[in-house]
């Protein structure tokens, strides 16, 4: 089994791990990954992976246009509203 | 024995009581109740003109099929005005201005919302013990141990308490790898996980989209059916929502099978089990075969990797789910300097431990270089299960496993999350075929605890699955 | 010196496709709403919310494959690209990775005076994100989510690119090709089609180099400022001995420079997989047949046609099917009369093109006009008009001034070619001529010119050209 990077999944996930729960997660996570690896010895080489129990077409809808909804109705939960913005502290790219 | 969905609409059709009175008396349990099964409860004057309306239709003499009956609804669904958490903090101030699919057809069959029941953050939980909101308490007692409290189960923790306690008369869950069918077995009351692709996901929050399906928890098997005939519907908004023709679940769910019936027992799944476990099996096997049912041995090739496999593609899937969840559009924000303290402080202090372990698994087994390895090895794998699955259904109408390994434990008693997540080793496998699953109880353990058996039908069988269900019950049924 | 290297470029482009609703989501795919004003609960992500794939889409997307040469691919699948962005409410984009409904493609563009096939690896549909606004405030960015959820089609080229020049050719006869078939409006301004540009450079003949992409670049201009400042960028660092580090860059409009964005902590891992949502696309052949009529004529098919059919010169064929608009117009008029197709392309290509953007107009604004545009072409070519007058007429027509021939009547811009008024005028031209007139039958024509004008000069212009140099002709020659 593979080291875990904890730091680089947190980051993949968007999580701030403090360092105690880093630990924590880390040993966890080893645990798991561990527990599951028994996977690697199916022997898959002429299967195919499934997606979905339902392995049908997806289902599709006709080029027209419905609106259901007000802008209030989209921001009403929202943290912080301008007009009708959402609001964030600037975007530094 | 308390009253069936059909023995309450008699009774309010006889004008033996109002739905006003009826809501009142569940209301008035859910709000006393110590077990923690709500995270909100609908006062009457909330629901005022649906107990009119529903009354009026008594009188009028024309009720809904459901009419006036009162649900507790898992805190997983979106209901258009009510806060709907998932028992997050990170949701724990959300509104949501739509009603799922399978809320509405409750709604439009007249039924009323008593409130929303508590249940595992994002149904990631196997003891309802991961809530934002405290964990449930099982109604039920180990008769040697009164004063422990128990789990009922999860991540349906809140809604099969519910039901136990008498505070609705069924409520909604959800299954993703036994959800609805465990906790069901932990209380004592009847669990329904429906064949994927028979209830829309629309409107749920979701938690692993292959594997997310609603369902009942209610006292008898007959309940099961009122509710599963209302919310089994195609939906053309969720793209694996099935369009077969449905049935009439209610109809013939009394009688008895017509043709010869056939039931294996997967002799893997009774391998190194408690007695208590083996004399459900037992039980209903005597039980069934009074009828005539035939039991036969079978084995499945893959129950040793139906965990390992489940949990790598539910955690994966969670973890891009999950992701919406980031305090800008809706949510509890947390503050932060920048935009990307915002993301990071309000999902880190959003997520309890059990979600951010299971986030983090799934962004782990989907990374670049242990995406073969485990993601995909893990979708190839559940391929071979649920040719297992059909392998065995082939030879038999229905198969019988144990719902849960063990009898419902005390709060706090499992710490190790590998230990917690083989408590679904009997519904994963179930889940990962997509193959609908119910839980009856089926007798108590020594300690004087409910436990369940599981049947599994064919795909979309749950006509015939309710029935011998309901055979089932009528032999097994005990009291408190 | 830059002499002895080259550069390798291959472009993704992302083309907003022009469908009525979003991709996933009923919503209208609209540009120019009030903010937040096109967005419903998948739109911004709501949780329980699930995607509904629409069948426009995939249509579009197939036409696209035949005009490029496609490869059309009946299974495709839907997959998660995962990754935080404020204008991505979802944290992913419903993409498509390992399946794409596109593979294979190619077009030809011109690189110099010869052709070049130009290799196209793929093209998969995907959501467009939302977009921030930055600049209303100095401390807050403004989220608007009209955007999310529009369809695009991105056409990923392999590096076969090698100038600036070539780049702007394969995005125009791109852009030219998604707007023939109607696809895409090609408006580059309003995002409709942007480009992020991969870029290497290398010495001739040699290894391919490390490569930066630059993103998001949305005007020829830019496209061509970008690379050229990209192209010595990292030559530079290669000639001071230093090596290129795989980087996202920005291009900044203001300085015309490129720079590498923010680098993060740790490197993307877009974590793709199939939508559980969603099931994978599966066509049938009769589906993908069905839309191979609606893709209709493409440029170069038009172009052989106005070539073999209407005998126009190779470049005034070229400009007019440029634009489809162009040539709607021009087929337009070709239907509608018999004046001679070249005498059209002339004027079009002409006056008419000139009128148009001196005065700013869209091409389709002409189309109410163009009866009167033949009418006034056709008295032209019947000698009604001259030339001259022709030109002063067709701005009033095109304004909508009035009838072609109620104008030439107002202005008196008629022709004299009644030949006995003719005969009147030329004979008192002659008057006194006798010099120049023994100088003509000596065989000097010259001469003739010099009458001509002066007759003209006596009709005030009126007279028709042609009638009085046949009289002047049998004058002269007695």
């Amino acid at each position: 089994m593979s080291d875990i990077d904890i730091k680089r999944i947190s980051y993949l996930a968007k999580l701030k791990l403090p360092s105690e729960k880093e630990e924590f997660y880390s040993i966890s996570l080893k645990d798991i990954i561990k527990w599951v690896d028994n996977l690697k010895k199916v022997d898959t080489s002429k299967t195919e992976p499934l997606h979905n129990v339902t392995e049908k077409t997806v289902s599709i809808r006709n080029d027209e246009v419905s609106k259901s909804n007000s802008v209030d109705d989209v921001l009403s939960n929202a943290p912080e509203r301008a007009q009708n913005f959402f609001k964030v502290p600037k975007v530094v790219e | 024995m308390k009253n069936s969905i059909s023995q309450i609409k008699k009774a309010l059709i006889e004008k033996k009581m109002s739905v006003g009175e009826l809501y009142d008396e569940y209301l008035a349990k859910a709000k006393s109740g110590n077990n923690n099964s709500f995270n909100l409860v609908i006062d009457r004057e909330n629901n005022i003109s649906s107990i009119n309306d529903s009354q009026n239709r008594y009188d009028n003499g024309n009720p809904l099929p459901l009419d006036g009956i009162p649900l507790g609804i898992k805190d997983l669904f979106c209901t258009k005005g009510i806060r709907t958490t998932a028992s997050s903090k990170i949701l724990s101030n959300f509104i949501p201005n739509y009603e799922s699919f399978v809320t509405q057809q409750l709604l439009n069959d007249g039924s009323i919302f008593i409130g929303k029941n508590n249940c595992d953050e994002f149904a990631m939980g196997s003891s309802n013990e991961t809530s934002y909101f405290g964990p449930v308490i099982n109604p039920w007692k180990n008769k040697n141990s009164q004063k422990d409290n128990l789990v009922p189960g999860g991540s349906s923790g809140g809604s099969a308490a519910a039901v136990a306690e008498g505070s609705c008369v069924a409520s909604m869950g959800t299954d993703t790898g036994g959800s609805i069918r465990q906790p069901a077995s932990l209380c004592g009351i009847v669990g329904l996980k429906p064949t994927f692709g028979s209830c829309s996901r629309w409107g749920i929050v979701a938690f692993a989209s292959s594997l997310d399906q609603a369902g009942p928890l209610t006292n008898c098997v007959e309940d099961a059916a009122y509710v599963l005939n209302s919310i089994n519907k195609h939906d053309f908004n969720d793209s694996t929502s099935s369009n077969h023709q449905r049935e009439d679940y209610l109809v013939d769910i009394n009688n008895s099978f017509e043709k010869k019936i056939k039931i294996g027992i997967p002799s893997d799944y009774l391998e190194d089990v408690s007695d208590d476990i083996l004399n459900q099996i037992d039980n209903t096997k005597k039980a069934l075969s009074k009828h005539g049912i035939e039991f036969v041995d079978v084995k499945f090739k893959t129950t040793e990797y139906a965990l390992s496999t489940y949990y790598i593609l539910a955690p994966a899937e969670a973890s891009s789910n999950l992701a919406r969840y980031d305090g800008i559009r809706y949510g509890v924000r947390e503050d932060g300097e920048s935009l990307d303290d915002i993301y990071l402080n309000s999902r880190t202090k959003g997520f309890g431990d059990e979600v951010t372990r299971r986030i983090l698994i799934g962004a782990y087994v989907l990374s670049a270089g242990y995406y073969d390895a485990y993601y995909r090895q893990a979708q190839k794998v559940r391929r071979l299960i649920k040719n297992d699955f059909q392998r065995i259904l082939n030879e038999v109408d229905f198969i019988l496993t144990p719902t849960t390994p063990n009898e419902a434990f005390k709060i706090g008693d499992k710490l190790d999350p590998i230990s917690m997540y083989k408590n679904d080793i009997y519904t994963v496998p179930t889940s990962l075929a997509g193959l609908p699953g119910i839980s009856i109880p089926s007798g108590l353990s020594k300690n004087g605890l409910p436990l369940g058996v599981q049947f599994i039908g064919n795909y979309f069988e749950e006509k015939s699955l309710l029935q011998l269900a309901a055979l089932a019950e009528k032999e097994l049924s005990f009291n408190e | 010196m830059s002499n002895n290297w080259e550069m390798v470029i291959g472009l993704e482009v992302h083309a907003q496709l022009k469908t009525s609703s979003k991709l996933f989501s009923s919503s209208p795919n609209q540009f120019g709403s009030e903010p937040n004003e096109n967005v419903n609960f998948i739109d911004s992500g709501m949780p329980g919310m699930l995607p509904v794939m629409n069948f426009g889409c995939i249509e579009m997307a197939i036409k696209t494959g035949y005009a490029l040469n496609f490869k059309i691919n009946k299974h495709s699948v839907f997959e998660r690209k995962n990754y935080f962005y404020p204008d991505l409410p979802q944290g992913y984009q419903i993409s498509q990775f390992e399946f794409p409904i596109l593979s294979e493609g190619y077009i030809n563009i011109e690189s110099g005076d010869n052709q070049k096939k130009i290799r196209i690896e793929r093209a998969h549909l995907e959501q467009d994100a939302g977009k921030s606004i930055h600049d209303i405030d100095p401390k807050y960015s403004f989220i608007d989510l009209n955007r999310v959820g529009t369809p695009l089609l991105e056409i990923v080229s392999y590096p076969d690119l090698s100038s600036a020049d070539e780049v702007i050719n394969y995005i125009s006869s791109l852009r030219q090709l998604l707007m023939y078939i109607d696809v895409c409006d090609g408006n580059m301004q309003e995002g409709s089609l942007r480009a992020d540009v991969n870029l290497s450079v290398r010495k001739k003949g040699q290894e391919l180099g490390t490569r930066c992409e630059i993103k998001n670049l949305n005007s020829f201009k830019f496209i061509k400022q970008a690379i050229e400042y990209e192209f010595q960028r990292q030559i530079n660092i290669i000639d001071s001995g230093g090596e290129i580090e795989q980087n996202t860059m920005l291009f900044d409009t203001s300085t015309g420079e490129t720079r590498a964005m923010r680098s993060k902590e740790f490197s993307h891992d877009y974590r793709y997989f199939p939508d559980p949502d969603l099931l994978p696309v599966n066509l049938s052949q009769e589906q993908i047949d069905k839309i191979k009529p609606l893709v209709g004529e493409l440029p170069q098919d038009k172009l052989n046609k106005y070539l073999d059919n209407y005998s126009l010169d190779k470049d005034i064929a070229k400009i007019i099917i440029a634009e489809k608009q162009n040539a709607n117009l021009f087929e337009k008029m070709i239907s509608e009369s018999t004046v001679k197709p070249k005498l059209i392309a002339a004027w079009l290509v002409g006056d008419i093109f000139a009128f148009i953007k001196e005065n700013n107009l869209e091409v389709d604004s002409l189309n109410d006009k163009t009866k009167d545009i033949t009418d006034l072409l056709r008295l032209i070519s019947d000698d009604v008009i001259s030339n001259k007058a022709g030109k002063e007429i067709l701005p009033k027509v095109l304004n909508g001034e009035g009838k072609p021939s109620e104008l030439v009547k107002e202005l008196g811009l008629e022709q004299v070619s009644d030949s006995g008024e003719l005969e009147k005028i030329i004979d008192e031209a002659l008057v006194g001529e006798e010099e120049n007139i023994l100088k003509f039958q000596g065989g000097s024509d010259r001469v003739l010119g010099y009458f001509v004008g002066k007759c003209l000069k006596a009709t005030k212009g009126k007279g028709n050209p042609k009638l009085i140099n046949k009289i002047l002709l049998e004058r002269l020659k007695k």
